[in-house]
This record gives structure tokens, sequence and C-alpha cells, in this order.
């Protein structure tokens, strides 16, 4: 279990791991703001308070698309690795791989979007690619894919030797699981949380690279030989089984943070239990299966695959996230919470994760996804888990970190103010989405119906909010960061010793 | 172990040697499936067996440009990424000299690095290659079967198709494999990552 020692000497970081951990995060809160910037950008043009050409919309919307899933991978990779790097032998240099793959894959994005026009939004869902229509080339298209594989293949590294270092340790992935513990046996408590939500990441984000890896580059063929026609809805299926994967890992390694955090602040001990390990063991085959739930309109998709996708999708939502949240909630339950930055976002992530599946496990019913899934309750649903969730619990975990640099958790002033700016305008922004999707907005369209207008216009003003917040809070951590450790050195502190 | 090696690059020889009888290959170079997953992978294997028997000295040599495998595979990727082009395997049929290339290089290239290189590698390098093995059967299973056109002027379409076919099997089969071993089974991490098992970040 997690040890109540609010900085221990494990988890320090010392001149390359700190230059590394820097690098992670100051990247991914620089993009985090440019990224929002944009989805404000295309929201104040639904809202006709800005003039956005529809074919700069579509650029926007692919850069935004891929750019935030892009960030939030590399923010919540670096969450996993603070804290899996205290149970497994990690190597730096695998750390550092993923993170110049991701700027370079970055770079190949930025620049078919903005330099050679690409604007088939992230999915490169075929044949869109190799149809620019004069809008972009073909090399735009195999440039967005190249950058998608770079980006993949330094995933790829770090996940190898995480895997690695837990098959070192643990003998293999199911052991580090927790498998034999599922029916019978005494579980160690001392079986780090850390190490089983890694491992589940580990094996289904590598198996979604897979697919990613395959689909990309049968893309890169068809559009170099026209000829070799792909089936567009095998090509479909493979795309979303790779990118439901990349962004549900998001959540997982997130999690980490709550697992690792909460108990320091409010000083109750949050044991490992069966529950926990069997939650974790399905939600390791229901994320790997669940996926077609994203295909419920296509009409040719096979029965089955739409059924199974339905089914899971009911089930693969709760069992982690339930265990969590019960977890989180009995752990704060009477423990007089030491409530500064970082735990006032761990508890946020809980509700945005816990808010933000309710209307993602509606729209995987069929019956209801046929009347909403073309409309804007989708990017409802997963702005409100992503914003109010997953980002949170990254914060939560680089709050964390620059309060080891100034000797206590941060809790000023303008943190108590940034905190409620950006949870009012995250809570405003995805409520219009959703409003709208009730609404019947359809999604993915640059120019607005008059009637549209007003959940754009609400939707602009919350994302306002969002900017503003999560600029400061790029901003504090940035400088944070950059400061000097206090007193030379990370020193152990003390948790929470209220409760 | 020294005697089991010379045997081991005994029988290397005599399946390269036997490789090469022109029935044996005419057999084997009869269709798509036969060349491209029975003779080139045993002509890998007898350069596999045949590198046991290389002296001390050029294994020592070797390894020097050889760092954890890496250099040994990426060479095996590249030569192996010729053999899988259909206009190779078509050209080895109709010209001598590319036969020769190719009994040449996938014995030498391809089988003997990967011999010598995979002891050393660590648990990732190996990891990328299984993981870039099993998607380049799975994209070449999916190319045979869609490509409207024969690919290779010597082989039938249908034949075509059954090796795409029976990539994409054997690729889900050694995934299969490989996530049950590393979920269940016992998992050798490589000689690379057992000379460091410290636990940390560096």
């Amino acid at each position: 279990m997690a040890a109540l020692t609010m900085y221990p000497d494990s988890e320090r970081l010392d001149g390359g791991n700190r230059v590394a951990f820097n690098l992670y995060i100051i990247t991914a809160v620089t993009l985090f703001v440019l990224m929002m910037l944009l989805g404000l950008t295309m929201r104040l043009g639904q809202a006709t308070w800005l003039s956005v050409p529809p074919d700069l919309f579509y650029r926007i919307l692919s850069m935004h698309g891929a750019g935030m899933v892009g960030t939030a991978a590399l923010a919540t990779t670096a969450v996993m690795w603070f804290f899996l790097r205290k149970y497994v032998r990690l190597h730096l240099w695998a750390f550092l791989t993923n993170y110049v793959m991701f700027m370079l894959g970055a770079l190949c994005i930025i620049f078919a979007i903005f330099v050679d026009g690409y604007g088939a939004l992230w999915t490169f869902l075929y044949p869109l690619p190799v149809h620019g229509m004069g809008l972009w080339s073909p090399n735009a298209a195999a440039l967005f894919m190249l950058g998608y594989l770079l980006i993949g293949v330094g995933m790829l590294v770090f996940y190898l030797d995480a895997a690695a270092g837990i098959i070192r340790v643990h003998g293999n992935l199911g052991r580090a699981l927790g498998l034999q513990w599922l029916f019978r046996g005494t579980i160690d408590p001392d079986h780090p949380k850390a190490v089983v939500a890694s491992t589940m990441v580990v094996i289904a984000n590598t198996l979604g690279i897979l697919a990613g890896a395959v689909v990309l580059v049968m893309g890169l063929v068809n559009i170099y030989y026209p000829e070799m026609a792909l089936n567009a809805l095998v090509a479909k299926n493979l795309i979303y089984w790779f990118g439901h994967m990349y962004i549900n890992a998001t959540i997982y390694m997130g999690v980490i943070a709550v697992y690792e955090l909460l108990a320091r602040y409010s000083g109750k001990p949050y044991p490992i239990s069966r529950p926990f390990l069997w939650s974790w063991a399905v939600s390791t085959l229901f994320v790997i299966i669940v996926f077609p739930h994203h295909l419920m309109m296509d009409y040719a998709e096979p029965p089955w695959l739409v059924v199974m996708g339905q089914v899971v999708s009911w089930g693969a939502g709760f069992p982690v996230f339930l265990v969590t949240v019960y977890g989180a909630l009995t752990n704060i339950y009477r423990s007089n919470m030491r409530w500064t930055m970082p735990s006032r976002l761990l508890i946020l992530s809980m509700f945005g994760w816990a808010a933000g599946i309710v209307p993602a496990i509606l729209d995987g019913t069929v019956r209801i996804n046929l009347v909403m899934h073309n409309t804007q309750w989708v990017p409802g649903h997963f702005h409100f888990y992503l914003l109010l969730g997953v980002l949170p619990m990254a914060l939560a975990l680089m709050f964390h970190v620059i309060g080891q640099r100034a000797d206590a958790p941060p809790n000023t002033a303008a943190d108590r103010l940034g905190f409620p700016v950006y949870l009012i305008g995250g809570l405003i922004f995805v409520l219009a989405f959703l409003d709208a999707g009730h609404l019947s907005v359809a999604r993915r369209m640059a120019t607005h119906l008059p009637a549209w207008t007003a959940t754009d216009e609400v939707g602009s003003i919350g994302a306002i909010l969002v900017v503003l917040g999560m600029l400061y809070f790029a901003i504090r951590i940035t400088v944070g960061l950059l400061k000097a450790p206090a007193r030379g050195e990370p020193h152990g502190g003390t948790a929470n010793t209220a409760g | 172990m020294k005697h089991r090696s010379g045997r081991l690059c005994l029988v290397g020889a005599m399946l390269w040697a036997a490789l090469a009888i022109p029935a044996v290959r005419h057999v084997l170079e009869s269709t798509m499936t036969l060349q491209m997953l029975i003779q080139i992978p045993l002509l890998a294997l007898a350069g596999g067996w045949l590198a046991q028997g290389a002296p001390g000295w050029l294994v020592r040599r070797l390894h020097a440009w050889n760092h954890r495998g890496i250099s040994g595979l990426l060479l095996a990727s590249l030569t192996g990424m010729v053999w899988m082009l259909p206009l190779a395997m078509d050209a080895a049929l109709d010209d001598p000299q590319v036969r020769l290339a190719k009994f040449l290089s996938v014995p030498l290239l391809i089988g003997a690095p990967i011999a010598l290189s995979w002891p050393r590698a660590g648990f990732v390098v190996r990891g990328v290659v299984l993981v870039e093995l099993i998607a380049t059967m799975m994209r070449l299973g999916w190319l045979y079967l869609i490509s409207p056109i024969r690919l290779c002027s010597n082989y039938l379409l249908d034949d075509q198709q059954r090796l795409g076919k029976i990539l994409l099997v054997a690729g889900f089969a050694i995934l299969l494999v490989l996530v049950w071993k590393l979920v269940w089974g016992h998992v050798d991490s490589g000689r690379a990552d057992r000379e460091d098992a410290r636990i940390g970040s560096d």
C-alpha cells in the first residue's frame, strides 16, 4: 500500500530524472493551453462570435483532437513513470525515447495540418485522407499518419521497458495484476496498485498500438498504391480499437496518481483488496473488447460485434470506476482531509470520471446511440471525463511535485481562485455540449444553424474560463518545476496526520 | 556445449545444402506460400545453426559492433524486408544471380545475425522485433488478400490469397502465444536485462 509519507525518498527527482520529468510536464501543460485555445477558437466560430472558415475549422479540429489525446497520453505517461519507478526498474532512456518520438510525431502532425492543410480529423478514416479534394495532398495525409506511427513506436518502447521491469519483479504480467489472488490466498498488502494499473495499461495499449501500426501502414500503402483498396469497415474497426485503448489508457495511467497520493492527503491508508484486483482484471479484458460501441451506426458491422460492444460497454465502465470511486470516498470519509491543490484535484478527478462515464455508457446503448451519436452529446461525455477527470489526475501530481519543491503542498490564494475558475468553466463547457446533444445539435460541423448557437455561446464562455484556469495552472506548474528544491534537497515531509 | 554447437553447425550446413538441391528447391519454389513460409524460414534456420559454429574470435569481434543485439537484428530486418517483396521473390525464380543472392543472404544476413543477436537482446529490443514481426505478417497478409492483381508473375492469384490468409492466421497465433506467455508463463527478460535488476530509474 502507499506509504503515508508526503514526499518519500523513492520519489525523489534527481539529475536526468528531474530533467525528463520537467520536459514531459512543461511540454504537456504548454500543449494543453495551446490545444484549449484551438478548441475555444472552434466554439467561438460555432457561436458566430469569430469568423472561422470551414477548411480552417477542420484543420483546427484535426489538430485539437489528435493533439489533446496525445498530450493527455504524454502527461499521464509521466504519472505512470513517476510512481512505477518506485516498484520496478525503469530505464530513463526508454522514458526519454518516448518523449523524443512524441515530439517528432507531433512535428509531423503539426506540419501536415498547418502547412500541408490536412483536415481529415484524428480518425484518419479510410478513404477520407486520400480524398483531400484539393484541400490537402496525399503527402499531407501520409505525414499525419507517419506522425502517429512515430508516437506509437515511442509509447511501445516505454511500455516494453515497463513490462520488462514488472516481469523481472513479479514473474509475469498475470501475477503483477494479482490474478493469483482473485479466488483465494492472502493478498500481499504491499502489492502496489500502481503496478496493477500499469500492467493493465501495458497489456491493453500494446495491443492497441499493434492495431494502429497495422492500419496506419496499410493506409500509407493505399495512399501511394490506390489500387490496394482497403475494406473500410475493417480499417475503421482497427482505428477505433487503437483509438479507444489509447485514450482509455490515459485514464488508467492517470488514476495511479489517485491511488498513490490520496492516502497521503487524507492521512488514512488506502489498502489493496480483492474487489480492487477483480475490477482491474475484468477491465483489462473489457477495455480490449469494448471498442465496437464506437461502430453502432455502421449498419454493415457484424451484429455479434455490436452486441458485444453494447454488453461490454455496460460492464466495462463500472468495475475500476466503482472500486476506485468507492475506495476514494471511503478513504476521505471522516479523514480530516488536508485540502490543498493536489487533494482538491484528486477529488475533482473522481467526480469528473464518475459523472463523465454516465453519458458515455448511455451512448454505448444501441437505441440511444442511434439518436445521440452524431450529436454534441459525444464530445460532451468525453470532454467531461477528460477535462474534469483525467486532466485533474495529472494536474494533482504536478501540483504535488511543485509542493515538494516549495516545502509544502500548494495552497495559495491564487490556487484557491484558479481551481473554481477551472471547475466552473469546465462544468459550463461540458454541460453546454451535453445540452446541445439533447437538442440534437450535430457534432463536427464547422457552421451551425442559428437555432444551435445558444449552446455554442454558453460553451464558449465556459471554454474561456477553462483556458484562463489552465493558463494559470500551466504558469504556476512551470515556474514551480523550474524552481530549485527547497533547502537544496527534497525531504520526506509529513503526510496528513490530522486524521 | 562446444560439441553441441559443432553438431548444430554441421546440421545447418547440411540443411543449407539440402535446400539448394534442384529437386528440393523446385518443390519449395512451386508456390508462393511454400517459398515464403517454408523455404526462406528454413534458409534462415540453416544460417542460425551455422552461426553456432562461428569461431570465438569472430563472435567477439561481431559483438563489439552489436550492442545488445540491435545491429544484428536491424541487419536481419532490413534483409528480411528485401525478401518480403514479391518483386524479389519473383526475381529469385527467374534470375540465377538473384537466386544465389537469396541463398547467401537469407542464411548469412538473416539467420546468423538473429542467432548471434537474440541472446544478447534485452526485453525491449525483443519486444519491438516481435511486435513488428506480428504487425508485418498482418499487413502483408492483408495486402496479399486485397491485391486485385498478381504481385508475383510466377504465382497465381489464389496462391497469393492463400498466403495472405495463412500470414494473418500465423500473425494472430503468434500474438496469442506471446500474450499467453507474458500473462501466465515464465518469461526470460533477456541477459541484457538480467544484468541490471535494480529498482529505480536511470
